[in-house]
């Protein structure tokens, strides 16, 4: 779907751009790595109809993309009742006049227009207190795509105003039981679009999705012992990896997608391996009388952190990727585990428990600036990261049932992603779809 | 580290204990002393002389099971009773043992079944951890087993962590039930 998406979207910078002397490096608004992060004010247009059979789109693009926006903590929606109320404050492009006294720091102005099933998209996107243009662009793709050509534009707005690129054409897969039996599931990033990937209707555990987006590595039951499987998207089918007696569990793709780190059964005992893409090689690289789980592959390659209880509790650790060099980077608490290293490197995230319930923290990889992300009553586990290290999913059962939540990477603007009437465990967010 | 190594001479020490008491338990009570021996048995033990355990018994206590998403049938019986462990323990308790060596007595005398021990958790605790938690369980008891006399080959383990519950409830109760090796035959 992404790879087809890709070619049957055109994404064509407009002339605008050439009329933007000031081009060069992106102003950064809001500095989103700031612990005080205030969204920008952000006023969006209604979408003028520039020729479309189709009047009620108008309304879905702006709702899709006013959802977009307000999720990801960066932007605050000024409602349309605070809109100037001049006949031209919508004027493309705007009187800056007219919109001096609003809250409105930004101002995005669109238009869509279809014809059979293509739609067409344009925006443009101005700084209401510079009073400058900041970028036009144009969109086209198939209607039925509306969410994906929808969350492209929340894209380019994210990346004018934080500098960088949104997420909001990534997914989040994970595991849960809502038909009965445990199968893997991917979600959008706004919560839309839950599609069902396995079902095969045995015990399905600890999905990784690959680097490429294409294959999400999972273990199941199926044949008797814990195996490890992909799931091919392209195809949509599942194909059995690796089969070796005992744990074929918790894979962790290395950064260019050719090998897995994995948990497998040494001597009666779970140890970290690495085997190559295609199941072959495995090989050994904790060697320990305790148990070791949870790898996690560091974004350059050369770490791996992982859980051991070698200390006689289960705590995070990296090493080398030989084997080598093992470092403890968890001392406080008596259980620390599903580590998970940020896409930039900077931070590991972990949780550890505490009143017999796991909170979500994050650690530098060299042991030091522990924080700690959630505080509520629920347990909170199995942290993942967006690609662009902005975001933490997790599972929760701080509202009830265990569902997955996503947060800002500073704790700040948790939501509930899932609703359903299961139990979800286990998320792992791909990579960016729209590149 | 100083936990971990109470853990290491635990099991040493009760393993080299258990084996001189798993010698005696075998002459001095033959029947095993659990309630699942007594459900079982049904009538009382007619014909099961000193061995304890005759075709007959074992035959009738055999139910055949299959779990749900997972290929093949597999057979149970009441007479290989369940061990529990302490949390985020994987050593074998006095009860555990006790236990061990009825079901050592059964794969004695018959020697052509062959079994797999699964190694369960509770809910506590995070799944891929269980998982390897589960994995300890299952091969502890596997190798007192061995100790016990009964070939390696007849017994493969699985973990299956947290995620077959026997009971459902989230209380130090279930919790404890939960905790778990737990027997089934896959070959007679």
């Amino acid at each position: 779907m992404p790879m087809r998406l890709r070619m049957i979207i055109t994404l064509v910078c407009l002339l605008w751009t050439v009329i933007r002397p000031e081009m060069g490096r992106t102003r950064v608004y809001i500095d989103i790595e700031s612990p005080e992060l205030q969204p920008l004010p952000i006023a969006v247009a209604p979408l003028r109809d520039m020729g479309s059979p189709r009047p009620q789109l108008a309304r879905a693009v702006l709702d899709i993309l006013s959802n977009d926006l307000t999720i990801s903590g960066f932007f605050e929606i000024i409602p349309r009742n605070e809109f100037p109320r001049e006949i031209d404050a919508l004027a493309d492009p705007p009187n800056f006049g007219i919109w001096a006294g609003s809250r409105a720091e930004a101002l995005a102005i669109g238009s869509y227009s279809s014809s059979g099933d293509r739609l067409a998209i344009e925006l443009r996107l101005y700084d209401l207190v510079e009073k400058k243009f900041l970028v036009g662009k144009r969109y086209e793709g198939d209607i039925k795509n509306l969410r994906d050509i929808v969350h492209r534009v929340s894209n380019e707005i994210t990346y004018q105003i934080t500098g960088e690129k949104g997420v909001f054409d990534t997914k989040i897969a994970f595991v849960s039981n809502m038909s009965g039996n445990k199968e893997i599931y991917a979600i959008d990033f706004d919560g839309h679009d839950l599609r069902q990937l396995t079902s095969n209707r045995s015990i399905n555990l600890s999905p990784a999705w690959s680097p490429d987006g294409r294959l999400v590595a999972f273990t199941s039951y199926i044949k008797r012992n814990p195996d490890l499987y992909l799931f091919d998207f392209k195809r949509s089918i599942q194909i059995r990896l690796s089969t070796r007696p005992g744990l074929n569990a918790a894979p962790s793709w290395s950064p260019d997608g050719n090998k897995m780190a994995l948990m497998m059964r040494q001597e009666g005992n779970a140890e970290i391996f690495i085997i190559n893409r295609d199941g072959t090689e495995p090989k050994r690289l904790t060697k320990s009388w305790s148990s070791e789980a949870s790898p996690t592959w560091s974004p350059d390659g050369r770490k791996i952190g992982f859980v051991s209880d070698r200390s006689g509790s289960p705590q995070v650790y990296t090493m080398d990727v030989n084997g080598k060099n093992v470092k403890r980077l968890s001392y406080s608490g008596s259980y620390n585990a599903s580590p998970f290293w940020s896409p930039k490197g900077d931070k590991i995230a972990y949780c550890g428990r505490s009143n017999g319930r796991f909170q979500i923290f994050t650690i530098n990889p060299d042991g030091n600036g522990v924080r700690r992300l959630t505080e509520n009553a629920g347990s909170n586990e199995s942290p993942t990261w967006s690609p662009d290290g902005r975001f933490i999913a997790f599972s929760s059962t701080g509202g009830g049932r265990s569902q997955i939540y996503v947060m800002n990477a500073n704790g700040a603007n948790q939501r509930r992603l899932t609703s359903t009437k299961g139990e979800e465990s286990s998320p792992t967010w791909s990579p960016r779809m729209d590149r | 580290m100083v936990k971990k190594s109470c853990v290491v001479i635990g099991v040493i020490v009760s393993l080299v204990v258990m084996v001189s008491c798993a010698k005696k338990a075998v002459k001095e009570e033959p029947l095993g002393t659990g309630a699942a021996g007594e459900q079982a048995w049904g009538k009382p033990a007619e014909g099961t002389g000193t061995t304890g355990i005759d075709e007959k018994s074992l035959q009738a206590s055999l139910e055949r099971k299959k779990y749900p998403g997972i290929e093949g049938e597999f057979l149970e019986s009441s007479l290989f009773k369940d061990v529990n462990f302490g949390f985020d323990r994987y050593d074998l308790t006095p009860k555990a043992r006790e236990i061990l060596s009825q079901n050592a007595q059964l794969l004695l005398k018959h020697r052509t079944i062959k079994i797999q021990i699964e190694g369960h958790c509770d809910e506590r605790g995070t799944i891929e951890y269980n998982l390897a938690l589960g994995e300890r369980r299952s091969n502890s008891t596997k190798q007192y087993l061995i100790s016990l006399g009964v070939s390696p080959d007849r017994m493969s383990t699985i973990s299956y962590g947290e995620e077959m519950p026997l009971e459902p409830g989230h209380n130090e109760g279930a919790w404890a039930k939960n905790r778990r090796a737990h027997f089934i035959i896959l070959s007679k």
